[in-house]
């Protein structure tokens, strides 16, 4: 059987980018020899430190820069290609869009532009707003939308187009811990519907729950890459969690553990859950007890 | 961001600078060969344009000199319309000052921006011509100092009235599709310089253009008729308008009415000097002779004969004339009231006359009107006495 | 995903992607206008022109030649200058503020080639400026239509005994003729046409500036150049003065570079009565149609692989 050779939704072959410093001889060497491969349907991290050449990345993917050697396509489709960002969804980092426009409005100048007919932005415009919960915000000027809805309604316009590539530069960053889930929750959905994502951010908790494959980037080079739950497995350790655990089978296992050559017990105890979650259940239950008084 | 390796990237940023520095050539290409292509045909523009009358002002450097700097921009600018009717303002201004250079001056600037503005070249002559001559005038009436009087008269009074002449000249060229300002050239011979001659020249040329009042022609013709020697033109022109309807009633003014007899007269006279009585009778009784080949013997023998009843005999004739003007049958009156006898008659006639026709009585036919009137009144009296 | 149904997503993108999108453009057009409309900026630069166009009843002690020049100059006046100030400095807001939101990221990062953007962007100002020239223009005749009536009416009444039939024919050609003319329009149209031209200078400088205040004084600074052009073009073809060869080496450089924004000015000309023939408006808009396409075809050249 002929193998079938499957597009992957982005495919980073050696990238270089340089950029020169206007007036002298030296250069900033932003990206060197990058090379990552986004599988269709897959949410990808790409995490690194300020500065460590995320957005460049991003950019020459999405056509704002070239290229100094290497190249990168989407859908098999160079970057320099228009046609290559037919089917990308792009939500740049602390976004501010047209202040004086309406969100519904905002949405249909973006469904335009991706050659939506009228009928569809009107419905494609009701739907991502009720995806993202701004529709009470609908008719309201982004002027007046807080961070948070600004992110949202950044992300409802990267998904105005029907997108199979979505890319977010740092999607949660300055986002209240609510929006934030929200926001990781829509990236779950999106990767259900089967749409691949590419999305960097240096908030590495964030990044942990939602994608499939990481890739490290730092100084400009990509260190480390693979699937999450490979990499940050710490192989030597293995992890049992018991529920309503008895004392006596703790013993047991202690036993069977000092009884072996090369296990050692490192730690034993409750687990902690994160504060993120902590803070999630204490306002949820908060906002329950508030509409069981009213 | 601090990571420098000039020896492995060197290679690569000259490529990157080479691409960047490729299209800031290619578009300077193109700009350059855009500008090279354009050239001829915006010249050729700039020709239609100056045919059309588009391109009356220049911004030279002499252009530079008459204006502030900020109005020699937006002259420049588009808005030359504008700063002329600013200057205009400006002018007026200055003529309320009786700042009189300011106002040459800035009258100065009005026409030069915008020279085919007629009202421009209009103002110019009337504020210098009249307003600043007047003034001088008047100072030079008012003036305690002898030195100053004559300064005001000999020196300043002219210059302004020359300075307005220009102006009205200049304009005349400028703008000779209008009437006005031929017009005012005219006025100016007429009303300052006391040249007939030239004033009914300008009088002329302005009846000529198309939005000319009938009152121009009017002008010419009475400016004509004060001429020296061209009675006989000056009759042509009065005399078509005499009997003219193009001008309608109105246009048989007193001018007119006036100009026509003095001609008339003075036609008859000269005729009457020059001709002798058989010549004067062989023309006036001869096919197609008309009133004034009878005038023409009146006058001789009144003048030259002294012979009153043949006269008032051919005077009669004229009268009986439909085609005579009316003031003949003043003349006859006048001339019948000589004789002692027939005064109280012709004193009747010439009442009745009078009430129905006041506008062919002249100044001193009134005033011997009225003598005849105090005569018979006298004799009356004594008579009665 | 079958090599079939994956191949597709390569030929559905090339497939669907419209080379030139009319409606693209036309969204990035309407877009910019609407921008530009919503900002206070404007409503303030139309009343200060409608407050100009209303002052003109301030002069009415002069002959009713100067009173009908001076409503026009002034009205013409306030239109020029805010076609061409806002054109100019539309424009130089455009683009920068777009990069400087990102709100550009999310545009190109949707299938729209740049091209587009920045004709959508061009097309979006002119319509604005010819837009508001039309509204301004109209105020400005019928401000002016009722005015000539007026002092029709006032000088007959003026005329002692009453006024003939044939006087008021007179009066009326006379003052009509300082009026409402039809020429006028093709002065508007004139204005317009310098407007556009400008926002294309604009469009150009803010491709490859940083900022919009350099943007709107190197626009100012060509403007300016533009109007001198034609003492440039002397200088050049002197006609009898000959000037040093440096001297015309520089004229022609800067005759070839500037637009030549002189030609457009011709309200000058019409207000004092001249007529301008068709050939030469359609001469002046088919300029002005190609230096929006020469300036076009350049800014794209300068930001089409512009890093952004």
């Amino acid at each position: 059987m002929m193998a079938e050779k499957i597009i992957p939704a982005v495919q980073i072959n050696n990238l270089t980018k340089i950029f020169p410093v206007p007036f002298r001889k030296e250069k900033v060497i932003a990206v060197e020899g990058l090379s990552l491969r986004v599988e269709a349907g897959e949410v990808y991290g790409l995490i690194g430190p300020n500065g460590s050449g995320k957005s460049t990345t991003m950019k020459v993917l999405l056509g704002l820069i070239s290229a100094t050697s290497g190249s990168s396509a989407i859908f098999g489709l160079s970057s320099s290609e228009t046609a290559s960002r037919g089917s990308v969804g792009f939500l740049p980092e602390n976004p501010y869009f047209y202040k004086y426009l309406t969100g519904a409005e905002t949405l249909s100048f973006y469904g335009k532009l991706c050659g939506l007919s009228r009928r569809k932005i009107k419905e494609r415009t009701s739907e991502l707003l009720s995806l993202v919960d701004l529709e009470n915000a609908r008719d309201r000027r982004l002027g007046g939308y807080s961070k948070g809805m600004l992110q949202r309604i950044g992300l409802a316009q990267a998904l105005v187009g029907d997108p199979r590539l979505v890319v977010l530069d740092e999607p949660t960053a300055g986002v209240d811990p609510a929006g934030s889930r929200k926001i990781r929750d829509l990236i779950i959905e999106l990767k259900q519907r089967g749409i691949s994502v590419i999305l960097s951010s240096h908030l590495l908790e964030q990044v942990q729950e939602v994608c499939d494959r990481v890739g490290i980037i730092f100084q400009g080079k990509l260190i480390k890459e693979g699937k999450l739950e490979e990499l940050i497995e710490i192989e030597s350790q293995t992890e049992i969690i018991l529920e309503h655990a008895d004392p006596k089978i703790l013993d047991q296992i202690n036993k069977l553990v000092q009884a072996s050559e090369e296990t050692r017990l490192l730690r034993s105890g409750k687990p902690k859950t994160t504060l993120e979650r902590l803070f999630l259940k204490e306002t949820r239950a908060e906002s329950e007890d508030v509409r069981k008084d009213a | 961001m601090d990571i420098i390796r000039k020896e492995r990237a060197l290679s690569i940023v000259t490529k990157l600078k080479s691409y960047s520095y490729r299209r800031l050539l290619l578009s300077l290409i193109i700009l350059g060969g855009f500008g090279f292509v354009r050239i001829p045909i915006e010249m050729n523009t700039e020709k239609m344009l100056k045919e059309q009358g588009f391109r009356d002002w220049s911004p030279s450097m002499s252009a530079r000199e008459q204006l502030t700097q900020a109005s020699f921009v937006g002259s420049i600018g588009g808005f030359r319309s504008l700063i002329a009717s600013i200057y205009d303002l400006r002018a007026h201004q200055a003529f309320r000052d009786k700042d009189w250079a300011s106002v040459e001056k800035f009258r100065g600037v009005t026409t030069s921006l915008q020279p085919r503005f007629a009202k421009h070249w209009d103002l110019a002559a009337w504020d210098l011509a009249w307003n600043a001559y007047a003034y001088y005038r008047n100072k030079s009436e008012w003036a305690e100092d002898g030195v100053e009087s004559w300064q005001m008269k000999n020196i300043m009074m002219p210059r302004y009235l020359e300075k307005g002449l220009e102006f009205a000249k200049q304009g005349a060229e400028w703008v000779p599709e209008s009437y006005r300002l031929s017009m005012v050239v005219a006025d100016i011979y007429s009303q300052k310089y006391n040249d007939p001659e030239l004033a009914s020249q300008w009088y002329l040329k302005s009846s000529q253009a198309d939005d000319a009042p009938p009152y121009v022609f009017r002008a010419y013709a009475t400016h004509l008729a004060r001429c020296e020697g061209k009675e006989e033109e000056a009759y042509e022109v009065t005399s078509s308008l005499y009997r003219s309807t193009r001008f309608g009633t109105r246009a048989l003014t007193l001018t007119v009415r006036r100009d026509m007899e003095r001609l008339e007269d003075h036609i008859a006279l000269s005729a009457a000097n020059e001709m002798s009585l058989e010549q004067l009778e062989s023309a006036a009784l001869s096919n197609g002779s008309t009133y004034l080949d009878y005038a023409k013997l009146g006058m001789h023998l009144l003048e030259v004969k002294k012979d009153l009843k043949v006269a008032l005999a051919v005077y009669r004739e004229i009268v009986n004339d439909k085609k005579a003007p009316l003031f003949y049958s003043r003349k006859l009156l006048m001339f019948l009231a000589r004789n002692p006898a027939n005064q109280e008659q012709a004193y009747e006639a010439l009442k009745k006359l009078l009430k129905r026709s006041p506008e062919i009585f002249r100044r001193q036919d009134l005033i011997e009107f009225t003598k005849l009137e105090t005569s018979l009144g006298a004799s009356k009296n004594n008579r009665e006495k | 995903m079958s090599a079939d149904k994956v191949k597709s997503v390569k030929e559905d993108l090339v497939l669907q992607h419209k080379l030139f999108s009319l409606s693209r453009v036309w969204a990035i057009a309407f877009n910019t206008f609407t921008q530009l409309v919503r900002m206070k900026v404007f409503y303030f630069m139309l009343i200060f022109s409608v407050l100009i166009i209303g002052a003109n009843f301030l002069f009415l002690n002069f002959t009713f030649e100067q009173e009908l020049k001076i409503l026009k100059d002034v009205s013409f006046g306030a239109m020029t200058l805010f076609a061409s100030i806002f054109s100019i400095v539309g424009t130089a807001l455009l683009i920068p503020k777009d990069i400087e939101d990102r709100t550009l990221y999310t545009i190109l990062t949707k299938p729209v080639p740049r091209f587009e953007y920045l004709v959508g962007k061009l097309i979006g100002i002119i319509f604005l400026v010819a837009v508001s020239l039309v509204l301004m223009s109209f105020l400005f005749f019928a401000v002016l239509y009722f005015r000539q009536h007026g002092i029709l009416a006032e000088e007959i009444k003026m005329i002692r005994g009453g006024a003939t039939d044939a006087q008021k024919e007179y009066l009326k050609e006379t003052i009509f003729a300082q009026g409402v003319r039809p020429e006028l329009i093709l002065g508007v149209l004139a204005i317009f046409l310098k407007a556009a031209v400008a926002a294309g200078v604009a469009l150009v400088v803010s491709t490859f500036a940083s900022s919009t205040l350099f943007t709107i004084i190197v626009s100012l600074v060509v403007y300016f150049i533009g109007h001198a052009q034609s003492l440039a073009l002397e200088y050049y073809f002197p006609e009898g003065q000959m000037h040093g060869a440096l001297q015309r080496f520089i004229a022609g450089i800067v005759a070839v570079v500037f637009p030549n924004l002189q030609m457009f000015n011709i309200f000058d000309g019409i207000i004092t009565g001249q007529s301008i023939s068709t050939t030469l408006m359609f001469r002046l808009i088919g300029l002005t149609g190609f230096y929006l396409t020469i300036y076009s075809m350049i800014s794209w050249i300068l930001f089409a692989k512009k890093e952004l």
